[in-house]
Parts: C-alpha cells; structure tokens; sequence
C-alpha cells in the first residue's frame, strides 16, 4: 500500500461523510418503519463500522442502544470468520452475545468493495414485540431469558442476497405481531442504503486513502478524548445509587456502586462492588452496562467530539457478570436498559465533588407504561409504549436550569413523544391531558427541569397494561443546596370508581373501555440553595404557573407584597440573608 | 423599439443593510442599484430607490412608475423578526389539556450529550398560552362543543396583556375544522385590530405539533409582514404604481402580497431564497449541474446548494429551531457580512459579529455615528476599498477616523497597529464564513472543491479568495450582478402555487371519476387564482403528485409523476416507479411479496411560468480588450499569503471585455463589486460581464472546468 498523505480537509470530509451517511439511515428508517415506537418516538439506533468493526459513526437517537453494535459486529466476525459474503443479511438480539436488550434486535449488512469486506452497516431498533411470555417483551415475572423473548444469536437471514426462507419463517413464526417483520425488513432496508452509500464513498476515494484517513480520524479522536479526561483531576472517586424492586420481592433494594479512577489520561469505570444480580428481570446486561457508563462520561465532556472507535479506546469498564449490572446466563434482563439513570446517579455523585460544573442533579428516572390491545375500528393489534407520559425533567447544573420534559437520562431528548392525533389514530385511547407540572422542577440556583402530567381514556376493553420503571420511592436529588423533585406514579381509575395504583413492575391484564389512567413524571433535582436563585426568574415562573405562589415563598423566600402577587424586593433580600445565616 | 413601448421588470431585495434593486428592460436594458436600507420601515429604502433608479434613466419618477409592469420583492423582515425574537405579542388558543405542546416540542434535545442546551424560548410565552374546554375525536366529531362565555374571558385577557396576533390550534382539526371556524370568527368579531390565524387556514394536516408551530409563527410574523405590505402598497400606490407586485416566498417561488399577507410563514426565508434560483441560472450557463451560492450583505452571510440543477426544498425545516412545515429552501444563515463588528471576548480573543453594524449607525467610515470597528472598516484599512469610490463614489469613506478608531477600540488592547487589527479582522471573519460553506456541503457529505463556487455580494469577492483557499476551493466565479443577487434571481421566479386534497384509500380500490375530480378540482382552482393574477392558461404548468405508502406504513412518500399519467388514469404505471423509488430513498421494496400501496394525499403544484429577461448580464458602457486600457493606478493593499501590505495595480473591472486574463496580486473594481485577487490567484472575464478567479498552483494550465467535474460525475 502506498503511503497516503493525510489531507486535513479530506479528515474532516470522511467524518462529516460517516455521519451523514447514519443520518441518512435514520431518515429511511423513521419513514418506513410501522411500529410507532420506531417512527414516532425514533427508539433506534443506525451505524457504520469497519471491517474489524469499529466504529466509524453512528447516529443516537437513543444512546443506551448505540454501544453494543460496534461489540456484537465483533461476536459476528468472530462467529462467521471467513464464511461473510457479499448480500449477507445478519440478525441478532441475544444478550448473552453483547446484546443489550431482547427486544433491541440488530441487522448488520457487510460492506464489499472490490471484493474485499470494507465494513458494516448496522440498524437497532425496539421492536414491539419478540416472543416469550407477555406481548411486548416487559414481563416482570420471568427469571429466565426464556420467559422474556425468543433468543436471536446472530444468524443469517438472507446468505450472498438470497433469503433462508427457513430461518426467516422459524424466526417470525414464534413472534405475535406481522409488523414486526415488515420492521425488520426495513431496517434491512436502511443498511442497504448504508452499504450503497459508503460503496460509493469508498469508490471515489479509493480504499487505500479510506483506510488511512479512518485510521487517523480514530487517532485523532482518540487525542480529543484523552485531552479531556486529563482536565479531570487526578484520584478515585466513589459514588453510589440504589434500584428499588426487583419485580419478585416487595420492598427489595439493590445498590449500584462506582468505583472510578483517573490517571491522567486513562479512566476506569469499576462496578464490581454493586450487589449481586437479582431473581427477577431488574438486571443489566454487559453491554447496556457500559453503554450507559459511557453515555453519562460524555455529558461530562466536550460534546462536539465524534463519535467513534476513538473516543471510547481510552475509557476501561469493569463490570463483572453476576452483578446486577451484568447478569450471568440465563437470568432475564429486559429491565436492563432502565438501570441507565441509577448508573448515570452514581457517577455523576462520585465525580461531582472534583468537577462541580460538570455534573448534573438527578434526573428523573423513567416510570413507564407499555399497552397492548385491539383497535377496535381497525381491528388490528397494537402495542404502544407510552412515551409521552414517561419524559420528566433534567437535573440542574451549574449556570442553567435542568430541561423540561426531556425523559430518562438513556436517551437524554432523543426519544420523542408521539405526535398526539397520530396517537388517537395509532390507538384507541384518547389524550385528555399532557402538561407541565406546576412546582414539579427541583428548587435551586438553577431550576429541576419540569415533570409532566399524562391523562388518558382508555378506548378498548381487554386492554393490558405492563408498568416498568422506577423513581417511585426516592425522590431524586439535589445538588450543592438544591432540593429534589416530586416521585412518580400511576393510578387507573376503572368506569366502577374503584382505583388501582400499579407497582413499579406490574402486569395488569383486562382493563376495562373508558377506563382513566393518570401518570405522573417526577421533575429533575435543582442545583444549588434556591433562595440563591435571580428573581427575574422566579418572576417569570411564577407568571407561566410553574412555581407556586406558596414554593417562591417557602423554598425560593420571596416576600410578597400583602395579599397580591408583586414581589417586595427589600423585604426578600432580608428573608434570604435572615436563610442564610441560618445555615 | 420605441421608449413609449419599454416595460421594465423590477427585482427588489432588501437586506439589513442595503436595498438591492436589478432593473431589465425588454429592450435587453440592466441596470444595477443600491440604497441603504431603513430598518425602522423598509418600504422607505424601497421607494427612495426607485427614485433614484428614475434620476439615473434621466426620467421624472411618474414616468419611470408607468413603465415598471412587475416587481418582484423579496424581504427579510419576517426573517428578522424570528431571528431576534421581535415579531407580534402572540397568544395560543389550544385544545383544553395541551397547553404546553408548543414549548414542549415533543421533548426533544438536538444535543443528547450537552447538558447546558437549553430549549428553545417558545414563540408564545405559557402565560398567553389559553386552553378552551373543546374536543374533536379522532373520527372528527365534535364531542364537546364551543362555550363561547370561556372565550368572552379569554378575549378579556387578552385585551389585558395588549397581544397584537392570535393563533388558533385544536385537536384533530385537520378532520374537522368547525371549532376553529367558530373561534376564529368570534374574534375577528370582537378584536377586529388583531391579527388572527387559525390552524387550518395555514397548515391543515394531520400532525399537531408541526400545525401548532407553523401557525404560531404564522400569527408572529404576521402582524410585522401585514403592517409592511400595507405599508409598502399604500406607498407604491400613492406614486401611481399600476403593475404587479409579487412576494419571494421560501420555497424559492413568488405570491401576490395578498396571499402574504394571510399566509406570513411563506415569507420566512423570503430574502435569501432567490441565491440558489440564480446559482442554478448561472451554474447551467456554465455547463455545471451542481453548485454552491455564498452571498455576503451586511448583515448576514447565506450558503446554498444546487444539486443536478435544483435547489433543495423540504417541509422539514426549522428557523432558529422552531418547526415549520411549509415548504422551505434549504439556506445556511450565518451572522458575517460587511457591517459585524469586530471585538475582544473575555479571554482575549479577536472575535466578528454576529452583531452588525447594520446600515445606522453603520461602520465607522460611512460616517453615520458608528463608532465600532465593522468588516467594511478593515476592509477600507486593508485597501481593497477605495475611500473615493465606494459604490462607484456614492459614498465617501473616512479612512482616517477608521484608523484613528479601529486602533482605540481593537490595537491598543491586543498590542496592534490599526493595521495589524484590520488584517485579524479580515482573517477571522474568512473562518467564520468559510463555516458557512462547509456547513452546506461538507456537513451533508459533499465536497466542496467539487462544487463551481458563486461568489455574491458587493464585498463578497474580497474574501471569497481566502474562504476559498481555506477550503481548498480551486475557483469561484463573481457573476455581472453578484452585487444584487438575489434581487436578480428574484426576476428568474415563477408564481407558485401548491394545492392539495385528501383521499385515503386503498390503491387498488382508487375510484377513477372521483380521482379525476379532484385534480380537476384543483387545476381549476390554480386556473382562476393565477389568471387573477394575470398568467394565461398557456402559461401554466402543472407538476402533480400523489402520497403514497406501503399499507401499514406511517410515512408517506411523495411521487412525482406526470399529467398524462392522471388523466391517463395510469396507477399501475405509477405503482412500478413507486416501488423504484421506495427502494431508492430507503433501501427496499416491497413488489415481490405484492404488499399493497394506500394512498393518503393527491397533490398539485401549478407553477404560473412568468417572463424572464433575457439574460442577466449587466449592460456596459464600453468594453475594451486591453487589460491595460482598463489601468486605473497602483495601491496599497494587505495581501494575506506574505501577511504584509504591497502595492497592487487596480483596474477597471466595468469596461473589461471578454476573455482577458488578470494575474494576481491585484485589485478588480466595479462600482458595485470589488474582487481582491491575492497572490494564490489569477482571473479570467467571460461572457455577460461575469468573472472567474481560479487558484494558479492548482490549476496551473488555466481555468478549466473538467478539473472540477471529474469527481463529482460519479457521486453527487
């Protein structure tokens, strides 16, 4: 191979070219995808990788998903060795291979150029239903893999473009709904756009200048990432979260415990001292693990930085199996995903000390619904998660308040609520309220992010509900003074009167037509002493109904002019010295 | 031909600084104007130029007036008042339960790993966000219906907090628009002064959050647009204007001012939108199917890309992050232009705009009050203006007071000469636009030395040499009019307007008569509002489409097809390119396993092809083959390569003929364009007046236009 002169703009051309080309597989994927959790609220992942693959971009739509393509393309090179061929179709879901949900189920197409393999075009998306026992794949009773999903290690659909109609059928036959197929054959889709994008790319530039610039673009990615983990000072730092219910045992509560170390530009992120797996599906997977590790380090760090195998080279996961983050074969994980926010707690508690402006106050953790049912004037089955009632606020940080409505830390305003009138039409149930919560964002300096209030009328009998989450027992925290945010929760009530409050893991089956749900998500915590916070805000947050007349007074100590709403400014810089003081 | 017989064509583009005129006579006449612009109401800038232009025919305005049959105008005022957030004090009035749709932008964060992104401040604040108790279902009944003692409280408090526009948005209007007809009506009945916008008159499609924006900026923008139009007509009439005025749209067509003025959010890119329509004009002139247009104005500096001869357009743009559904062209704005001024951050950084100088108080050599240090200033410094003549002289410079002050304000605090400052100046503000290119083409993946560059804006060719070299650009090319571009391009725009209808069905069961009736429908309703607007039937031209989608899909795609396909009834040719084109976009298709296609819209464009001048060359007064004829003197000026400052030859670019070849370093000087070509280039005149710059080490044997093609044949 000759020796290629690395050209500076070229460097910058592959990278914006990578990215462009994901994007474009994101767009294809959004626009043919059935399942409204894929084209409405975009729950998917596209990538590009290299031949050994490492990834060269990919576009996040949710992060907690994005992390372990790049590992599985690795399990499947491995598996297949010299037996990849050119109109190869690859699928894969098993956790116990790098997966990091069942439902999360990955296509990988190979790259040829001159019939060498030049990388991987990969798509991820939840899919809305993958077998086991409960439609939908959330089952808070299973123990084992098995009662969850049907396990997908990685197999080929189609081999040098021609379809295994055998595999195909044994797979769908033991999945519930039809469109999941014509979702997989989407993603299908999507990585062939992928495949004919970079061909082209690769064309024009030749294989020898790709594989040089792609080489230097991880390099100096790889520079930028180390550059930012020296501004982290040097030491160990321990942080700790907990996770409540396991689904199995009323009351049971299992600890997340970071252990990290820096030095100077290496960073380990060491997990090993959280408790043990658990008997139910609250447990992580390796892969959702790290995933989760990583996303939260780069909200710590320049976000400008590209994302590929560069930047996650200098970072060391210990997350050994049998913990809760990582359990052993064959315990069931679908709950994994959602240990995201507990791990993103422990990290920023352990690291908030030495980068005080780097860190957020908690965010709310996800508490979430998933329906199934018949749509009775379409007479078809759907399933739903309803996305739009499970986004709460952001934790604070230093110098601006925490973002509002934004959902789990996981996908951090990625995930999108569906469209109301394409819901109505998606579903039979209908949207009687979706705002803002008054007084639900933390009390600080910096304002929680506000939480959001969710009502519908359930529009088809024999309706089942699957609750998962958390953040129902805790409140989440504050920061450096600030105050944390209202919990979150769910209650039916059925057209008889009576109620129903769900646990964090619920399963509830024949919920009647006319039905009222209500959910509540929490707000994020607030970050620093509220009565530090400027008045022009209050002012303003008061006058939009966020803050209550009685939490300015109580938490923010503003005075108020007697029995109206103008604020006495001398008499509240009094009150809050008088707070001060009393420190 | 006789003077009695001429008619004149008028483009008007008015920017944050100068109001561009480029007026063509069907004698083959062109004339090329500028005024300052006036920001306090535009329509005085327009009118004082059209004043001007009759001074320089030698005809009384009156006459001049009679002889203009169409205008063609392009604004930013509605860009500019989304941009710095001064449109109308706006109310929503929503569905009870969804007050907070508009804020909540369906929760998203552009930026997943940057937790100090804010959201976006909403066009409408919640305070004035109202809810009324009201319910259409998803079927379209009417479950709950008006109570119009709720509004009486709501118009109460409305008159209260002095709002000037109302938007009105309910749930699942797009299947039943009654509601919003009721309240609509009721408060143009009770606040007959404000400007008030219902959902369905702007946007009626299914989707809330994209209908809810669209029709808030609709109401925002409103009251700004309608006050100017009726400003500007009232003006126009007054001097007995009898021709057409016709408005840009975003969408790269033209509208009479009545549709504007109803349908504001048209308006949105108005001003920049005719950049890429005459970038496709000259880029086909050439023989080039892609290029990529850079105008720098005072204020702000546009990008555009023209791919296989068209300019990109999607209904899936955003202004300043605020969705808007209407389709849109897609231009890079950025804040860099002759009036940004140069200051020094916290940490001591030289730093240029965005804020600009603007056309008052202007940068300091205009001596209109200015008192900070603009691009226009460094470039006077640097001595690629000359003090004298500035637009061919119409404005004097004080070249002394902008030494004197660029020194005070930037030199003493980074230990400079005057000089030294302006030269920083001039390099940062290169980056900061060579960012706007690579923003518009290598961020969507192509490359921009691939690209024919067409460089517009009076000051535009000074700094297109160093964007270029920044990017590696070989060439770029500075058109006759590249000082009025857009108010060119505005000539080159046809009337446009869309229509469409909904019918859902089952392709297969798709009814033949009823599926001819509605685009026969529509193209009489095109027929009658573009023969209003004085286009025969022979100049209509109809682009018809139809949305289509896999059943069970929630996306539609939209298909292009032909008119002897509609009336032909020809679905299963039509079926054949949708699998095609499904498998194009997206990467697949469904033919093989006979899925079924569903048909959700049918669509027509129907575009009122206009008259164009006939050329956009501007008109010289005398052309000479001789470079040295062209001489004017020697000057100072800073060239960047050796960083120092080196007397240049200066010529005349007006009276340069065709086909004559200028080396660099040297200045090129038009009244209205000046071109700095540094040491790294050389420039060639072409036909109609145009220029090309190209970049002498990397094309050594001269400009040529295969060096720049053979790439991007294969992959664009």
């Amino acid at each position: 191979m000759s020796k290629i002169k690395i050209d500076t703009i070229l460097l910058s051309i592959f990278q914006r070219a990578f990215k462009s080309i994901t994007d474009e597989m994101s767009i294809s994927l959004m626009k043919t995808t059935r399942s409204p959790i894929l084209c409405e609220a975009k729950d998917f992942v596209t990538g590009l990788y290299d031949a050994s693959g490492n990834m060269l971009e990919q576009t996040e739509n949710l992060p907690i998903l994005s992390f372990s393509l790049g590992p599985v393309c690795k399990v499947i090179l491995k598996q297949y060795e010299n037996e990849i061929y050119p109109g190869d179709v690859i699928i894969h879901n098993d956790v116990f291979s790098m997966g990091n949900q069942n439902n999360d189920v990955a296509i990988f197409k190979p790259i040829f150029v001159e019939e060498k393999l030049m990388g991987w075009s990969a798509a991820k998306g939840h899919q809305a239903d993958i077998g086991g026992a409960v439609q939908g794949g959330y089952n808070p009773n299973a123990t084992e893999v098995w009662q969850e999903a049907l396990r997908i290690p990685a197999i080929k659909i189609y081999e040098k473009g021609i379809l295994r109609k055998d595999v195909w059928n044994l797979i769908f036959a033991n999945i519930r709904l039809s469109m999941v197929p014509e979702d997989i054959k989407a993603q299908i889709g999507a990585c062939s756009l992928g495949e004919r994008r970079l061909i082209n790319f690769i064309n024009k530039y030749g294989i020898d200048s790709f594989e040089a610039h792609k080489k230097e673009l991880f390099n100096s990615t790889e520079r930028m990432m180390r550059a930012e983990i020296t501004s982290v000072p040097n030491g160990i730092y321990e942080g700790s979260s907990k996770v409540y219910y396991d689904g199995k045992h009323l009351g049971s509560v299992f600890e997340i415990k970071s252990r990290i170390t820096v030095n100077d530009e290496d960073i380990i992120f060491d997990f090993s001292k959280s408790s043990p797996q658990t008997n139910g599906f609250v447990n992580g997977t390796y892969t959702s693990s790290c995933s989760a590790i990583t996303l939260t380090f780069l909200q710590m760090v320049n976000p400008n930085i590209p994302h590929n195998e560069g930047m996650i080279k200098p970072l060391t996961y210990i997350v050994p199996e049998g913990i809760i983050l990582n359990a052993s074969y064959p315990k069931a994980t679908t709950f994994g995903n959602h240990l995201c926010p507990q791990i993103a707690d422990s990290i920023f508690k352990a690291l908030g000390p030495a980068m005080p402006h780097r860190v957020t106050a908690g965010w709310n953790h996800l508490l979430c619904s998933l329906f199934t049912g018949n749509h009775p004037l379409k007479g078809e089955k759907y399933v739903d998660i309803c996305f739009m009632g499970l986004k709460g606020g952001s934790g604070a940080l230093q110098g601006d308040d925490g973002y509002d409505h934004i959902g789990m830390i996981d996908a951090s305003g990625g995930l999108l609520d569906q469209d109301y009138e394409m819901y109505e039409q998606q579903t039979p149930h209908r949207i009687i309220k979706h705002e803002y919560i008054k007084d639900s964002g933390g009390a600080g300096t910096w304002r929680g992010g506000l939480g959001v209030e969710t009502i519908l009328k359930i529009g088809s009998d024999d309706t089942t509900m699957v609750v998962f989450g958390d953040g129902d027992v805790e409140e989440n925290y504050g920061l450096f003074g600030g105050k944390g945010s209202i919990l979150n929760s769910i209650e039916l009530l059925f057209p008889d009167g009576k109620t129903l409050k769900p646990l964090s893991k619920d399963l509830i089956e024949n919920i009647p037509a006319n039905t009222i749900y209500r959910q509540i998500a929490g707000g994020g915590g607030g970050f620093g002493l509220p009565q530090n916070r400027n008045i022009d805000s209050i002012a303003d947050d008061l006058r939009n109904e966020i803050v209550s007349k009685e939490k300015a007074m109580s938490d923010y100590k503003i005075a108020f002019s007697q029995n109206t709403n103008s604020i006495e400014l001398i008499k509240t810089a009094e009150l809050r010295a008088a707070s001060l003081e009393n420190k | 031909m006789q003077e009695s017989v001429i008619k004149y064509k008028l483009g008007i583009d008015v920017g944050g600084t100068f109001t561009d005129f480029f007026l063509v006579g069907n004698d083959a006449s062109s004339l090329v104007h500028k005024t300052l612009s006036t920001p306090e109401d535009s329509s005085i800038g327009f009118i004082t130029g059209i004043n001007e232009i009759a001074e320089k025919l030698n005809m009384p305005p009156e006459t001049f007036i009679e002889k203009i049959d169409t205008i063609v105008h392009g604004t930013t005022v509605a860009t500019n008042a989304m941009l710095t957030m001064k449109g109308a004090k706006t109310a929503l009035l929503t569905t009870k339960g969804f007050r907070d749709a508009l804020e909540m932008r369906r929760g998203v964060r552009e930026e997943r790993y940057n937790n100090h992104y804010l959201n976006v401040k909403p066009l409408v604040p919640r305070y004035l966000r109202f809810c009324v108790d009201e319910r259409i279902d998803a079927q379209g009944n009417s479950l709950q219906s008006i109570d119009f003692a709720e509004l009486d409280e709501i118009i109460h408090k409305i008159q209260s907090e002095n709002v000037e526009a109302v938007a009105i948005c309910l749930m699942n209007s797009y299947l039943n628009n009654e509601h919003e007809k009721q309240i609509a009506h009721y408060f143009r009945e009770a606040l007959p002064n404000l400007f008030i916008c219902a959902s369905f008159e702007v946007l009626p499609s299914i989707r809330f959050y994209e209908r809810v924006s669209t029709t808030c900026i609709n109401a925002y923008i409103g009251v700004v647009i309608d006050r100017y139009l009726q400003s500007l007509v009232s003006k126009l009439n007054n001097i007995n204007f009898n021709g057409k005025l016709m408005i840009m749209q975003s969408n790269g067509g033209i509208v009479t001012p009545e549709v504007a003025r109803k349908i504001a959010a048209v308006t949105v890119l108005s001003g920049p939108a005719a950049a890429p329509i005459a970038g496709a004009y000259y880029a086909q002139m050439l023989g080039f199917e892609h290029c990529i247009t850079m105008d720098m104005g005072g204020t702000s500096f546009d990008a555009s890309l023209v791919v296989n001869g068209k300019c990109i357009t999607s209904t899936e743009g955003e202004i300043d992050r605020h969705r808007i559904a209407l389709p849109t062209l897609d231009i890079i704005t950025i804040g860099a232009g002759g009036g940004s001024i140069g200051w020094i951050d916290k940490g001591g950084l030289l730093k240029m705009g965005p804020q600009s100088a603007g056309s008052l108080p202007g940068p300091i050599s205009y001596m209109r009050g200015g008192t900070q240090p603009a691009c226009t200033d460094a470039d006077l410094i640097l001595g690629y203006l000359d003090a004298n003549f500035f637009a061919g002289g119409k404005y004097l410079l004080n070249k002394e007071k902008t030494l004197d002050i660029t020194e005070n304000r930037l030199g003493k605090t980074l230990n400079l000469t005057a000089q030294q400052a302006a030269a920083g100046m001039y390099r940062v503000i290169n980056m900061n636009m060579a960012q706007g290119v690579r923003q518009v083409s290598v961020e969507r993946g192509y490359d921009p030395r691939e690209f024919l560059l067409i460089c517009a804006g009076g000051a535009g060719a000074i700094h297109a040499g160093e964007i270029c070299r920044e990017l590696e650009i070989p060439m770029f090319m500075v058109p006759a009019v590249a000082s009025i571009f857009c108010a060119a391009g505005m000539l080159l725009g046809d009337l446009k307007h869309d229509y469409v209808r909904s019918y859902l069905s089952n392709y297969s069961n798709i009814n033949r008569k009823q599926f001819l009736k509605l685009f026969d429908d529509m193209k009489k309703e095109a027929e009658k509002t573009l023969s209003d607007e004085g286009i025969e039937k022979s100049k209509i031209e109809y682009y018809p489409s139809l949305d289509l989608r896999y059943i069970g899909q929630f996306h539609e795609v939209p298909m292009e097809v032909e008119m002897e396909q509609i009336l032909g009834f020809k679905l299963d040719d039509i079926k054949e390119a949708f699998h095609k084109e499904h498998n194009r976009k997206y990467g697949y298709e469904l033919k093989a396993e006979g899925t079924q296609l569903e048909m959700i819209n049918v669509r027509l464009r129907a575009v009122g092809v206009t008259e164009k001048p006939d050329s956009l060359s501007s008109s010289k007064s005398t052309n000479t083959n001789l470079l040295q004829s062209a001489f004017k003197g020697m000057r100072e000026a800073y060239v960047p390569e050796v960083d120092e400052m080196q007397l240049l030859p200066v010529y005349d670019g007006d009276i340069l003929g065709e086909g004559i070849l200028i080396k660099g370093p040297a200045i090129i000087e038009q009244i209205n364009t000046t071109i700095f070509l540094s040491s790294t280039y050389h420039c060639e005149t072409i036909t109609g007046g145009s220029f090309i710059v190209y970049n002498k080490m990397l094309m050594p044997e001269g400009y040529n236009k295969k060096s720049l093609t053979r790439k991007t044949s294969n992959n664009v």
